[in-house]
């Protein structure tokens, strides 16, 4: 039984913001976590392949583009165990709101996108926490490579270039990015996602998802 | 007669040794090595966690204490998926015999001492071909302790110090010995393991590992 399906016991509040690059969900999680600070609430922030454990090495295979689907989608279960139990289990047990940029999804995004069995990878991330609010920011790959390709290439796995869809990196993403978006609108039912249009304002979005986060707070007891 | 069959597939063979640190598995592979090259068959050996990629920041992180059961069991599994992929199946399809010094047996008797359930690390090494063999060498705990205390001495790792059964070098390493070999002892059957008597001498055990082999080779399955 996967805990990702259940419903946390914990006395604080796990919120995640998902999408692929350029859709946003960083300056969202930034603006959310300057404004909770603001109003003196106990919050931390972690990001996706960012453990002291692995990120490193991680990097580093990626630059040599040595991984297979299956390693790389390991090495990102090894860094996501290591800050669960490290950074997100011991905040949520004190009662902090944790904010997390990318959470297991992305991993059942991109790595399904790669070619790894989609239950394969659920089970291995069975032991993640369920958040209270999920956020997917949905954006089509032409769109976000407009955004992120302004004044550089897409990188060799953002282009999913190991996958040999391509040898143009541009079409490459394309079409990479397309399959890793069609698992994530497979998610929005599946887990319960919230989806926000990337495309709208910084500012329409950023009051949709406080006014979600109030009300999940609310359900706790919390008003802010 | 029936042509043999590999179980994976692949055109060469894969045969494994398992059994607790000590219990002579690499003494045994070399051996084993030797024989077939003598036949002209094209043979490697492929050590549990020695990835280029991995191996070292398991040992980093192993000396700095920084892994927890479930970072311990997917960095191993990571491990293995790339030399699955780099080596082994490689290997495989081009008609090698592949030696392995450990399997998944080892993951799964490890990972579930360490408290994790069997169905989730069966999960992370699903995807991985079945073995044509596997030997298994069969030691009692006492006679381990004596082996690992008289060469490389216990390790903070090995003994399942990290496990927290006791804080007692000794004590602690014959708890997790035991139980290690306990998850050994119920995979037995349920993989096949040809289980061998580890204080035997070890040219008996080459003999009795070298008749396996040989009935495979005279199959003609690799011809």
């Amino acid at each position: 039984m996967s805990k990702l399906t259940e419903k946390h016991n914990y006395k604080g509040t796990l919120v995640c913001v998902e999408g692929i690059d350029g859709s946003g969900k960083s300056t969202q999680l930034t603006l959310l976590r300057d404004w909770l600070k603001s109003i003196g609430q106990d919050v931390i922030f972690t990001e996706w392949n960012s453990s002291e454990l692995i990120c490193q090495t991680t990097k580093l295979a990626k630059k040599k583009n040595m991984l297979s689907p299956r390693t790389f989608s390991l090495l990102h279960a090894v860094d996501f165990a290591d800050r669960l139990k490290q950074v997100i289990d011991p905040a949520l047990k004190a009662g902090f709101i944790v904010l997390a940029d990318r959470y297991a999804y992305t991993a059942f995004a991109r790595d399904v996108a790669r070619g790894v069995e989609p239950q394969w990878v659920r089970n291995v991330y069975n032991f993640a926490i369920k958040p209270d609010l999920a956020i997917y920011f949905d954006i089509n790959p032409k769109d976000s490579m407009e955004r992120i390709c302004a004044n550089r290439a897409p990188k060799f796995y953002e282009a999913g270039m190991d996958l040999k869809l391509s040898n143009d990196p541009y079409e490459s993403y394309m079409i990479f990015q397309g399959r890793v978006i069609n698992e994530y609108q497979k998610m929005v039912d599946e887990f319960g996602l919230v989806k926000l249009d990337a495309m709208d304002s910084i500012h329409s979005k950023q009051v949709r998802i406080r006014e979600m986060l109030k009300s999940v707070l609310n359900n706790k007891g919390v008003n802010i | 007669m029936t042509q043999f069959k590999t179980k994976h597939g692949y055109e060469g063979l894969l045969i494994v040794i398992e059994g607790t640190d000590g219990s002579g598995k690499s003494t045994q592979l070399e051996l084993l090595k030797r024989s077939i090259q003598a036949q002209s068959y094209g043979v490697i050996i492929s050590e549990w966690k020695t990835s280029r990629l991995i191996a070292n920041v398991i040992d980093d992180a192993k000396e700095r204490n920084l892994l927890n059961a479930t970072t311990y069991s997917l960095l191993y599994a990571a491990d293995f998926a790339d030399r699955l992929e780099n080596t082994i199946i490689p290997a495989l399809k081009s008609g090698f015999i592949v030696l392995l010094d450990r399997y998944y047996y080892t993951a799964l008797a490890r990972d579930v001492v360490r408290g994790q359930d069997i169905e989730w690390v069966k999960n992370l090494y699903d995807y991985a071909p079945e073995p044509d063999l596997v030997f298994y060498l069969d030691m009692p705990v006492d006679v381990l302790l004596k082996r690992i205390i008289g060469t490389t001495g216990l390790n903070y790792y090995e003994s399942g110090r990290d496990v927290g059964f006791s804080s007692d070098f000794y004590k602690s390493f014959e708890i997790y010995q035991n139980k290690c070999l306990e998850q050994y002892d119920k995979m037995k059957s349920e993989y096949n393991f040809i289980s061998i008597d580890g204080t035997k001498s070890i040219d008996e055990i080459h003999s009795i590992m070298n008749h396996e082999v040989q009935k495979i080779l005279d199959s003609g399955v690799l011809y």
